[in-house]
């Protein structure tokens, strides 16, 4: 600690701190535009200058270490002069339109000038005139307003690792751009418009729409991923007009991506359902809430008495708070009588659960978005974290520039192969074969943790296993070499700190529990904890979804969507749409037509809606109130920010006024009694550890070969803008991706006589898509690269589900359409 | 070693090749031929020479007869004469101006004369691609020193008690920087070489690289044994393709023999060192951007601390030595720190290389003792005033410096006085102007430079150098106001205040030193709409005063316009409405019967003429 005084304060701080970061901790306001705490010091915009005692040049206070015993004034007449004749400078080019500006009133120069700003302007000689380019889909850029703080092609190159934009040309008509003057081609994470002092960077989709001041804002957390980030949204007249991150606020810190940033527009999608509806002659007509329950009171009722309760199923949804999800579980356990509940998360998190328990004996696996920090090693394995968890992606990043080594096994090029320091580009699928090649290379040089590993049971087994896993046989399938099997498991093995990360769910195929399996006995084997092994869960509630018992303890989603010999006579779905995001649609479709009673709760009219005897409104994310539990175990509050759409109600009140509609008693009538409910339950279950850590070795099989009629592997991954079935009803996600693409490599492009951006026929064993094809030297030759979650794609004709952990890789054909 | 009768030093620097010095070669060549003599004469290209202006020149060795303004047409001449007849050819030797007696000898010529070599120690004396030619003039000796007998620790002793300054304009002691550096703990250190001078009409490193290649190599090796580094680069402007020629030749030669690579001259020592070709952005010269464009990033300055030889270089310990810094510190090794400091001042010891540049009859390239008086280099070196015209002011140090005016000329030439003055010493640009100078459009040229080659990183730079630019423009295009000269005063103190890097603390010198010496003018141009020296077209008016006028019709002849009408041997007038005020007419007349007078004067009566020839006659 050294100490200092700023402004006649005695100050401590940390050695290696500057002056700015010293005032800012110590409530000592010093004016700046180019500095962000998240990027390296700038100097650029001259704002921060101090004086210190004895030294006769001013001191940018951004980039100029404390030091002890300084004497620092920040405020001063000469400093005072400086600024405003800095702030006179910026001003000669950036255009007074604050009139017609979306950044007035929340606008940091505007705010800077108000404070130190002179009548009168003496040097009006230069303006800069460019028009604003509106070319991209979601960012405008008005190279005008721009005071070249650097901010935005920072953010996007330093701490994104996505450099989209630069500054182009040098003096005075220097400009931010993208490279060659073209259209902003990027994440689209929006981060340059939070960091931008002034209008230059704004968000189209809010272009106009309010003046800073008259909107009301309010956080809430994320509807999308699992890192459960805080946005705050602007709100007027009942209307989210915005959604941005407050620097330090929630988990992320202030980073948003851009599914948080632009995609809760999903909820003014036009397939809102407004009220309930129930099929009648086969088609689905607007119904009253009385109506609709007593008709599926009615049924269900029926159903119990005729077919006994375990032939009600129910599915719940990641996309739903705890209490909702809480409300049908009581409800099907308490009111029905049935056990048969489950959700997305067993293609997903279910998993990692059953390993966990496997190898480690815990129950539940909860991730820490901040563990990739300072660890000398990180692997991650077939996974693009930066994409399906973007805010634990940007850690990752930060790691690697910090020093981390980051080590990536994956077939596609993404942006975490970019930044990696190593990159193994395996075929799809192989993961298992690299982990145990590298666990039998681990054994062989004896690098492992023998007498951690002498505790625990399955080791003889394990080594029987993996003798078959040599050098050669790995390279072989995996398609890396030797070379570099062994360097990455000398580095990972001799690594003092390490982890190990991968992402697994519904909307992947490249992994199953095996591959899960497999990674835990590489902890095991080094003698790591389980902490070192770092799984997030999928979307915002999946994790909490499990905590609140939404997991089977009759039957699943493979035996009661999957398994024709289980009889089941009814499903109540709440905010799952499984024809789109669960494998093999025609299996689905099937078994839902042959329901006598599919109950649908959603926001919209799903396709799976489309299939429903009665289909029942349910307020958004953002129409409720309720929590989230992100991937960490974090419980968050979910804020009521908007009245809700028709007569929707929250999903726990619909389930509540069902349960009265039946004439029973759920036992609770308010989210408060629900939220006792839950924690008094969670409580009641955490006895139950057992801490007993064994190997579970498992070999490498293929789910499907490709062959002559099925040359091509197909890969399912996440792409940025979406994550499911509300990513795809933002329009403004809409405007960046719009339809489902199969991206091919240009070698197989040839030979199969595709052309870039020609529809195509994907066929796989299950049936037949038709796509737009993208030629892309992303993927490897013999593989295509697809994701789920566009309802108009239905990738998921193609699929099939893992019933016996391998990863259930897909063999499809492609051809072009005459 | 072949051995011939004599050899002939021929200039092969950029100045003399412009001027045509490579067909003059293949003339001697041919000459020498035909004559039978190319067993005896041996032609070696050399580096620069520094007499510049009288390109192509040679001498010849062993009588070091010096030769100027060659041309193909005189060699038979001068190859029967020298080489045959034995009797040095008069007609291509340097003569006094005025005095018309020619002076055969190298040494005799004022323009050597004062002239004290160190760093251009080899000019002229060999040929700058033979690595044995240097070798043959003590090279590498000092590095053999450097690397066998000295420590790094002993290196720098060396270097800092020589009170060697860095010669890239801000003086920072070289010994010094060193230190820093090798004080700092690093498996991989940079020892890196500035040859991006990107001052207009500056010339010093590139002379130095295009003459003497090895000098900078050698001065590098020492360096980077003395601060621990193992890699090198050296950051020379692709405008220079000569240098980099030669630079690359020169790198080439030392890895074959040992000099460069691993265990340099059996020392264990291993350095590498490659050429980084700059792009030509002036701020590139600013260390921390020069690093930046090295490492392939847009080259911006970054803010200091942390400074280079913590961080610089991909984030590793660095130093950055401008090329005529790394060129003397060989002869400093080899001849220690007293000899080195028998040369200049206290705080400034040593030689300083200036491209001598101007209204001056000597131009070229000169290397004087600190502490010389600038009066010494301009009438002595400079051989005074051209066509005896009245000295207005010299401007040192680039756009970054400024002008000093007649007063200051006994200012001896260190680093600490040069400040004193506004101006500084910079790489050393030297531009002597006279009264046909108008120091507002001095300043508005650097301001040009400056404003156009800001990286636009900082705002006080990027808008503020515009702001300058664009008050000056206004005041010599007749928009002058009242309030722009303080303006312009406050406006370029806060900027320097303010400002990231070198060029920004700087870019407003050359309006401050103006402005402080020149202020009248500055007045005139506001209030007055008046440029005294014709530069500024808006703001004079051509007058031909009919009591000088001999009625010659020299100007008539020159002028481009047809503005100039009257008969011979009598009074000429110019048609104010066709005169594009060149100023040809007012440079062609021996009778100082032109005048120049406000803007105003175009639409003048008489007797307000009367009056203003007047005023204006009092002023010049």
């Amino acid at each position: 600690m050294i100490e200092l005084t700023i402004d006649d304060k005695k100050i401590e701080v940390e050695e290696g701190s500057t002056i700015l970061e010293a005032a800012l901790k110590n409530d000592i306001k010093i004016p700046n535009l180019c500095y962000d705490k998240r990027l390296k010091p700038y100097g650029a915009c001259r704002l921060c200058v101090v004086e210190v005692e004895g030294q006769p040049r001013l001191f940018a206070s951004c980039s100029s270490p404390a030091e002890n015993g300084m004497v620092v004034k920040t405020d001063t007449p000469k400093l005072r002069k400086i600024r405003q004749t800095v702030l006179e400078l910026m001003l000669v080019h950036h255009p007074l339109d604050c009139p017609v500006c979306d950044k007035a009133g929340e606008c940091d120069l505007q705010d800077l000038a108000y404070e130190y700003g002179k009548p009168e302007a003496r040097f009006i000689r230069h303006r800069k005139e460019a028009p604003p380019d509106v070319r991209g889909p979601l960012i405008e850029l008005s190279s005008n307003r721009c005071i070249l703080c650097g901010k935005c092609v920072r953010i996007c190159d330093e701490y994104q690792g996505r450099g989209a934009l630069g500054l182009i040309g040098r003096g005075f008509p220097v400009v931010v751009q993208p490279a060659f003057g073209e259209i902003l081609e990027c994440d689209y994470c929006g981060q340059c418009i939070d960091v931008c002092p002034t209008g230059a960077l704004l968000s189209k989709p809010y272009k106009f729409k309010a003046r800073a001041w008259f909107l009301e804002e309010k956080d809430t957390i994320c509807p999308f991923c699992s890192c459960g980030c805080t946005l705050t949204l602007g709100i007027r007249e009942g209307k989210i007009l915005r959604s941005r991150g407050k620097e330090d606020n929630g988990v992320s810190g202030g980073n948003l991506c851009g599914r948080g940033r632009f995609g809760f527009d999903y909820i003014y999608s036009e397939n809102r359902l407004k009220t309930p509806m129930i099929r009648k002659n086969g088609e689905l007509v607007p119904a009253s809430w009385d109506e609709a329950l007593t008709y599926v009171s009615d049924n269900l009722k029926y159903i119990m008495t005729a077919h006994g309760p375990s032939s009600i199923g129910a599915i719940g949804s990641h996309r739903c708070t705890n209490e909702d999800n809480y409300m049908l579980q009581k409800f099907m356990r308490n009111i029905i009588g049935s056990n048969n509940i489950d959700s997305s998360a067993a293609f997903g998190y279910a998993v990692v659960e059953k390993a966990w328990e496997m190898a480690f004996g815990q129950k539940s696996h909860r991730i820490n978005l901040k563990s990739p920090l300072g660890k000398e090693v990180i692997f991650i394995l077939e996974s693009d974290l930066s994409i399906t968890h973007p805010v634990f992606g940007l850690n990752i990043l930060r790691a690697k520039r910090e020093g981390s080594r980051l080590i990536i096994a994956d077939s596609r090029e993404t942006k975490l192969t970019r930044h990696s320091t190593q990159w193994l580009r395996i075929k799809p699928g192989t993961g298992i074969v690299l982990l145990n090649g590298i666990m039998k290379l681990i054994i062989d040089k004896g690098l492992f943790d023998r007498k951690k590993v002498a505790e625990r049971t399955g080791f003889s087994l394990l080594e029987s296993v993996l003798r078959d896993y040599t050098r050669e046989k790995v390279s072989k399938i995996t398609g890396i070499t030797e070379e570099e099997l062994t360097s990455t498991a000398e580095t990972y093995a001799t690594a003092p700190s390490r982890m190990l990360s991968l992402s697994i769910g519904a909307a992947e195929n490249t992994k199953g529990l095996d591959t899960v399996l497999a990674a835990a006995n590489l902890i095991l084997l080094l003698g790591d904890s389980p902490d070192s092994l770092q799984i997030p869960a999928e979307y915002c509630n999946t994790f909490g979804l499990y905590q609140v018992w939404v997991k089977p303890e009759g039957k699943g989603i493979l035996e009661m969507l999957y398994d024709e010999t289980i009889p089941l006579h009814s499903l109540y779905i709440m905010g799952e749409d499984p024809v789109i995001n669960f494998p093999q649609t025609s299996k689905i479709i099937e078994r839902l037509r042959s329901l006598d009673l599919l109950i649908v709760q959603d926001i919209t009219l799903t396709e799976t809606a489309k299939l429903a005897h009665v289909v029942l409104p349910a307020s958004s994310w953002a129409e409720k109130e309720g929590t989230f539990t992100n991937a960490e175990g974090l419980t968050q509050m979910l804020r009521k920010v908007v009245p809700a759409t028709g007569q929707s109600l929250p999903d726990w009140m619909i389930l509540r006024n069902l349960a009265l509609t039946m004439g029973r008693d759920i036992g609770v009538r308010s989210l408060n009694d629900i939220s006792n409910e839950i924690n008094l339950s969670i409580v009641n279950r955490q006895s139950s550890i057992v801490n007993r850590q064994s190997f579970n070795p498992v070999h490498y099989t293929l789910g499907e070969e490709p062959d002559a009629s099925y040359p091509l592997t197909m890969v399912l991954r996440d792409i940025l803008q979406h994550s499911g079935s509300m990513s795809t009803r933002s329009q403004a996600l809409d405007l960046v991706a719009p339809e489902a693409v199969l991206e091919i490599n240009e070698e197989d492009a040839k030979r199969h006589g595709i052309l870039d951006h020609t529809h195509v026929r994907v066929s796989s064993r299950r049936g037949s898509v038709y796509l737009k094809a993208k030629v892309s030297d992303e993927v490897l030759q013999g593989v295509v690269f697809v994701s789920l979650h566009f309802p108009h794609g239905r990738i998921n004709t193609l699929t099939y589900p893992s019933l016996n952990g391998t990863p259930p890789i897909c063999a499809v054909r492609v051809e072009a359409i005459k | 070693m072949e051995r011939y009768r004599a050899n002939v030093m021929l200039c092969a620097g950029t100045g003399c090749v412009a001027s045509g010095a490579m067909k003059v070669k293949t003339a001697l060549q041919e000459e020498l031929k035909k004559r039978g003599l190319q067993e005896e004469i041996k032609i070696v290209l050399t580096g620069c020479n520094g007499y510049c202006a009288q390109g192509p020149v040679m001498s010849v060795h062993p009588d070091e007869v010096f030769y100027q303004a060659l041309t193909v047409e005189e060699i038979p001449r001068l190859v029967e004469e020298h080489f045959l007849k034995g009797r040095p050819y008069q007609k291509l030797m340097f003569k006094e101006p005025e005095k018309k007696v020619a002076i055969p000898l190298m040494r005799d010529i004022p323009f050597f004369k004062y002239q004290v070599l160190r760093v251009l120690r080899n000019r002229g004396l060999i040929d700058p691609e033979s690595l044995d030619e240097y070798i043959a003039r003590d090279g590498y000796q000092a590095a053999a020193k450097a690397l066998t007998q000295m420590t790094p620790q002993e290196i720098i002793e060396v270097v800092k008690d020589s009170g060697l300054r860095g010669r890239g304009g801000a003086g920072f002691p070289t010994g010094l920087k060193w230190q820093f550096c090798s004080n700092v703990l690093s498996d991989v250190k940079y020892m890196l070489c500035n040859g991006d001078e990107g001052d207009p009409g500056a010339f010093m490193d590139r002379s130095v690289m295009e003459a003497d290649p090895h000098a900078v190599i050698e001065g590098m090796i020492i360096g980077a044994k003395a601060i621990g580094a193992h890699q090198g680069y050296i950051y020379v402007r692709a405008e220079y393709p000569l240098a980099v020629k030669r630079l690359q030749i020169a790198i080439d030669r030392c890895y074959e023999a040992g000099l460069l690579g691993k265990n340099i001259m059996d020392s264990g020592f291993d350095f590498d060192l490659e050429i980084y070709q700059g792009a030509g952005a002036f701020v590139c010269g600013e260390e921390t951007a020069l690093m930046r464009s090295i490492e392939g990033k847009r080259g911006m300055p970054r803010p200091r601390p942390p400074f280079p030889a913590h961080k610089g270089l991909w984030e590793k310990p660095s130093v950055l030595n401008n090329v005529e810094t790394l060129a003397q510190v060989p002869l400093i090794i080899l001849n220690g720190a007293e000899w080195y400091r028998s040369l200049g001042t206290e705080n400034s010891p040593g030689t300083k290389v200036f491209a001598l540049t101007g209204a001056v009859n000597n131009i070229g390239l000169i290397e004087v003792p600190m502490g010389i008086p600038l009066r010494t280099i301009i009438y002595d070196i400079g051989g005074g005033m051209k066509k005896g015209r009245k000295f207005k002011a010299v401007q040192m140090g680039g756009p970054s410096g400024g002008c000093i005016p007649e007063s200051l000329l006994d200012l001896p030439v260190t680093y600490e006085d040069i400040v004193k003055s506004g101006a500084i010493m910079g790489s050393g640009g030297m531009v002597v102007m006279d009264d046909n100078n108008c120091m507002v459009s001095t300043a508005k040229f650097f301001l040009e430079f400056t404003a156009d080659e800001s990286c636009g990183k900082c705002v006080p730079c990027r808008v503020g150098t515009r702001i300058l630019l664009d008050i000056l423009t206004d005041i010599c295009e007749g928009r002058g106001r009242e309030g722009d000269i303080e303006a312009l005063e406050d406006l370029s103190q806060d900027i320097i205040s303010a400002s990231l890097c070198g060029l920004g603390m700087t870019a407003p010198n050359p309006v401050l030193t103006t402005i402080r010496y020149f202020r009248d003018e500055y007045e005139a141009h506001i209030k007055d709409k008046w440029c005294i020296a014709g530069v500024c077209r808006d703001l004079c008016t051509f007058f031909i005063d009919e009591k000088f006028c001999k009625g010659c019709m020299a100007c008539q002849r020159a002028c481009p316009s047809k503005a100039v009408v009257g008969e011979k041997k009598k009074p000429h007038r110019i048609i104010q409405e066709l005169c594009v005020h060149c100023r040809t007419c007012y440079e062609t007349c021996k009778f100082k019967s032109i005048k120049i007078l406000p803007a105003k004067a175009r639409e003048a009566q008489p007797s307000e003429l009367i009056e203003l020839v007047g005023t204006a006659q009092k002023k010049q």
